[in-house]
């Protein structure tokens, strides 16, 4: 009896025990005894009542006193007791993880490889094309560009056409220019090259950006060239030149030989607004020596990059309608230098590096982030497919643990926690990958002598994001068969001899996650595979001149004070010595080099013979040249002659032009013997002496623009780069050249030494196509690593459900073959499933990459034939290891282990 | 049996909580007991002394058992009619001997002082 009661209490106890009953019924009774008490005594039933009630004191108080105390009581109780359930089903899951270490390892990987790589990808991927600048507009920036008829992307704008979109339009709060340029600073340690932005006084202002020491620009600190020599440096550069030192604020330093005070030092997030680029400081334009001249004042220069801030209600569209018009304003007023010159606005993020991308930009970023996805997804699909197995495979230990009294939420309860389990130690090992795969980055390697940073950071977001959705896939592939495996008959189970509780409904799911895996990967293969045909392409792809064999070293000589006397008779010495060296087959020089970082454009402006135009002229890239330009560059000449040495400051100025300017003003003419103006109507007569063919010069698979081409004897220029054509390794002949420049004068500075070979691949012609069929490659293959995982997963967990059906095959008569015929069949059927899905998605899809690609279709038959037959190949492998043991399986000892 | 209890005045012996503690755990040393029982102990013991009102009892045992000093089970009477039964928990027992012999060592001081008859030296 006693026993009873307190299995009814405990029971009450349990599920929110009537507490306010139990304190009622302790109350009566102490009343009720008392009452009965004095009743005996003699006192009459009512007068008893009343006095064990006085005797007693507030009823009611100790009523409500007793249940709130056993309330919280019992509300405490309940929580230490979830407490150490939860504490038990820990210790439980870990006794069973360890007991299967392959598992452990094999979600380890998935999450390593799936989190950690795709999320160290994201990090690049979100410092070069997402995350916004420092300084608290650094998010709400816009670029400004040029667009011209004739060349296929937007450019820099001209200061004159800056100057009036910043007085003109009424969109802007604010709207800055500047110009990155390389200066050199003379500490008591030498002389560094260091890459300094020229800005417009708002530089800092409109990036609402504060200096960590000292102050930025005083608003009239742009007026007047030379008037204000001060510069802000950044950290690095400080931390670099000036050790920190804060003293150096308010003191003069020695840049390109001229007192420049430094005014302050930003704050260490601070690398410049150009991602990839880290610069050493700020000026105001044109106030630390000369270096722009017409430049700056020519509307048909692109001297400088324009962004800024939008006034505060002013969408992007309204802004744009308002810099469309003032480019037909300008375009009215200024026929000579804008005749069809557009403007473009975009947002900061889609201008990075430059504005020249801003049209590919958008679509490259939202490429990638697909990718990320995609493999992520494919990851959370492995994830869940594996635990699915296991959970299914657990069912006998459920069921038993179920018939003995388990809780059915207890046993899901299990089940979450193992998972979550899984997650976190799969998320310590993606932390590792994604630090590995972050430096791996880092160390890559571009060609320039721009100070590079690739500025990634581990993202918070980025990791916390990824963990959060795997640990859901987790979850919800635990929860599904956990919840199924409450429901189900435990005398089903606990007699069926296998031991599983695999429905058909978990094998389907399982197998369906599985073909979606490889259908995804076909996606992302595909895309790799174009990127790595168009990276190839694009590298072999001829650019109209020699891209081996020859070295390019450069020198300044506006650093020494060389005037054009001195610098023309070093020019001149330079091209006699290096062409004597052995192994020299010719010598040029070269104000710009293709693909460089560095180009010009002038007005020609041409004379019709005997009649004098009205002003009218075109914007063309020229560029001064040296030496045997044409031969060292293997640029054929078509017409005339090349420039030879008697074509010098004495000689009447010539020019050599490219076929395409000769097609835009004389179509259907020779040019030998026609004249033009050279950077406009006051410039000199230049007579054309030759035509060579058209190189290609700003962006891969592009028409080769009209060129212009000067010889330095009538042009001087500085600084300037040597070319060297080799009959063997270029490489190899770099120490003679620099003894070459270091004999006629050791202190000029020799920089960007590099051959051409080495220039085009890590530089910005081939750079970032490479990188880009880099990272697509990994993706692929990650993808298809984890699709590989989880086809051995589906079929080796179905042979190890079959193994009694097997040994009843062989048993039967059934030959090994047949046996591996069967599971790798199995196999098969989701990959064929996997790849026709796959195939049509990417068909579908790719069209969107087209663009970004060189000499390869969407629908490349390599590379679509390539990734079938790859995952095919995997597919087999991966079922073909399980198939083996299929094959071992002795038919005996599977038909007795029941 | 005493058919009344004086309510009237008494010395206020400023009841502490620790000494209906105690009085509780001597009570159920006896054996288990429910609330009413306890009561009637301490009433018969202490001659109506302290001035204890049944209701503050409660709180003192709901406490106690929370602390698990004591334990309470629902059980029936000899009229058969259903109490909650507390007994001393092993916990309770040592807090019981302990509690005994610290009051015993007080009352002996606060006794040795009262009835002392030795004048303070002033110097």
């Amino acid at each position: 009896m006693a026993s009873d009661t307190r299995k009814w209490h405990r029971y009450l106890n349990f599920w929110r025990p009537n507490i306010a009953a139990d304190v009622d019924a302790e109350l009566a009774f102490h009343v009720d005894a008392r009452t009965e008490e004095l009743c005996d005594a003699g006192l009459d039933r009512a007068a008893a009542r009343a006095q064990a009630l006085r005797e007693f004191g507030d009823v009611d108080l100790a009523r409500r006193t007793l249940r709130s105390m056993d309330e919280q009581h019992a509300a405490s109780e309940r929580r230490a007791h979830v407490a150490s359930d939860i504490l038990g089903d820990v210790r439980v899951a870990v006794r069973a993880l360890r007991r299967s270490p392959g598992l452990v390892a094999v979600v380890g990987l998935t999450f390593a490889l799936g989190i950690g790589v795709t999320g160290a990808m994201y990090s690049v991927v979100d410092n070069i094309l997402f995350k916004p600048l420092p300084g608290a507009h650094g998010a709400n920036l816009v670029v400004l560009g040029r667009t011209e008829e004739r060349l296929p992307m937007p450019h820099d704008v001209s200061f004159p056409d800056f100057r009036d979109y910043r007085a003109d339009t009424t969109v802007f709060a604010s709207l800055a220019a500047y110009a990155s340029r390389v200066v050199e600073l003379n500490t008591d340690r030498g002389a560094d090259r260091i890459w300094i932005d020229d800005a417009t006084a708002n530089y800092f202002s409109v990036l609402g950006l504060r200096p960590l020491l000292g102050r930025t620009f005083e608003p009239d600190e742009d007026r007047g060239a030379l008037a204000h020599p001060v510069i802000v440096l950044t950290y690095k550069a400080w931390q670099a030149h000036f050790a920190g030192d804060s003293a150096v604020i308010g003191r003069a330093v020695n840049i390109n030989g001229h007192p420049v005070t430094v005014i302050g030092v930003t704050p260490p997030e601070f690398h410049g607004v150009r991602p990839l680029v880290d610069i050493d400081g700020i000026a105001p334009i044109d106030q630390i020596s000369p270096a722009y001249g017409a430049a700056l004042e020519s509307r048909a220069s692109t001297a400088v990059s324009v962004f800024g801030r939008l006034r505060p209600g002013v969408s992007l569209s309204a802004a744009r309608e308002a810099v469309r018009l003032k480019a037909g304003q300008l375009e009215r007023a200024y026929p000579a230098t804008n005749r069809k010159v557009g403007a473009v606005l975009v947002r900061e993020q889609y201008a990075r590096p430059s504005i020249t991308v801003s049209g590919i930009a958008p679509g490259i970023a939202a490429m990638f982030m697909t990718l990320v996805m995609l493999v992520m997804l494919v990851a959370c699909a492995n994830i869940a497919s594996l635990l699915l197995a296991r959970v299914v495979a657990r069912g006998r230990d459920l069921a038993v643990r179920a018939a003995i009294g388990a809780s059915q939420w207890r046993l899901v309860r299990q089940v979450l926690v193992e998972c979550t389990l899984l997650a976190l130690l799969g998320g310590v090992g993606a932390v590792a990958v994604t630090y590995g795969a972050v430096r791996a980055v880092e160390s890559i390697n571009i060609a320039t002598d721009i100070p590079v940073r690739w500025g990634i950071e581990l993202n918070g977001r980025i990791i916390a994001f990824t963990m959060v959705a795997t640990l859901i896939a987790a979850l919800a592939a635990g929860l599904a068969p956990a919840s199924a495996a409450r429901k189900r008959n435990l005398n089903d189970v606990l007699r069926s001899g296998t031991g599983n509780s695999a429905t058909a409904a978990h094998r389907r799911l399982r197998s369906a996650l599985v073909a979606g895996q490889i259908a995804i990967s076909v996606v992302v293969l595909v895309c790799a595979g174009l990127f790595v045909r168009s990276s190839a392409n694009a590298a072999r792809m001829s650019l109209g001149f020699r891209t081996d064999h020859l070295l390019m070293l450069s020198t300044e000589l506006r650093s020494q004070s060389y005037d054009s006397v001195r610098g023309q008779q070093f020019y001149r010495e330079v091209l006699r010595r290096a062409a004597t060296a052995p192994g020299v087959k010719s010598v040029a020089l070269s104000r710009f080099v293709p693909f460089g970082y560095d180009r010009a454009i002038s007005t020609i402006v041409p004379i019709a013979p005997g009649v004098q135009l009205p002003v009218s002229g075109f914007n063309y890239f020229h560029n001064i040249v040296g030496g045997d330009y044409f031969a060292a560059m293997g640029i054929p000449l078509l017409e005339g002659r090349a420039f030879t040495e008697r074509d010098d400051a004495n000689a009447p100025p010539v020019a050599v032009v490219s076929d395409a300017l000769v097609k835009a003003v004389w179509p259907g003419q020779t040019a030998l013997g026609k004249r033009f103006r050279f950077g406009g109507n006051d410039g000199p007569v230049v007579e054309i002496v030759g035509v060579v063919r058209g190189i290609q010069d700003m962006i891969l698979g592009e028409t080769p623009k009209p060129y212009v081409f000067l010889p330095v004897a009538q042009a001087y220029r500085s600084p300037m780069t040597i070319l060297v054509e080799t009959a063997s390794d270029p490489s190899s002949i770099v120490r003679p050249m620099r003894a070459v420049v270091a004999g006629l004068d050791p202190s000029l500075p020799v920089f960007d030494v590099r051959t051409m070979d080495d220039h085009l691949r890590n530089g910005q012609a081939l750079l970032f196509t490479r990188l880009g069929s880099a990272f697509a490659t990994v993706f692929g293959l990650l993808a298809l690593v984890l699709a590989t995982i989880g086809v051995y997963g589906v079929v080796s967990y179905s042979v190890a459900q079959r193994t009694r059906e097997i040994g009843v095959r062989m048993a039967l008569g059934a030959r090994r073959p047949a046996i591996v015929r069967l599971v790798v069949g199995q196999g098969m059927r989701l990959g064929w499933i996997g790849l026709g899905v796959g195939l049509v998605l990417s068909v579908a899809t790719m069209g969107v990459v087209s663009s970004v690609l060189y000499g390869v279709t969407p629908r490349d038959p390599l590379v679509l034939g390539s990734v079938v037959g790859l995952l095919t190949l995997v597919v087999v492998i991966a079922s073909f290891v399980p198939a083996r043991r299929a094959m071992r399986i002795d038919p005996m000892t599977s038909l007795r282990s029941q | 049996m005493p058919t009344a209890r004086s309510n009237g005045a008494s010395p206020d012996l400023g009841l502490l909580q620790g000494t209906l503690d105690v009085m509780i755990l001597k009570a159920l040393s006896w054996g288990p007991m429910h609330g009413f029982g306890v009561a009637k102990w301490i009433h018969l013991t202490t001659d109506d002394v302290l001035q204890i009102e049944d209701g503050a009892l409660y709180p003192a045992l709901h406490r106690m058992e929370h602390r698990g000093l004591i334990d309470a089970d629902w059980d029936l009477t000899e009229n058969k009619r259903r109490a909650k039964y507390y007994r001393l928990t092993p916990k309770g027992r040592e807090q019981l001997r302990a509690r005994t012999s610290s009051w015993d060592r007080y009352s002996a001081a606060v006794s040795k002082v009262i009835h002392a008859t030795v004048q303070p030296s002033v110097s």
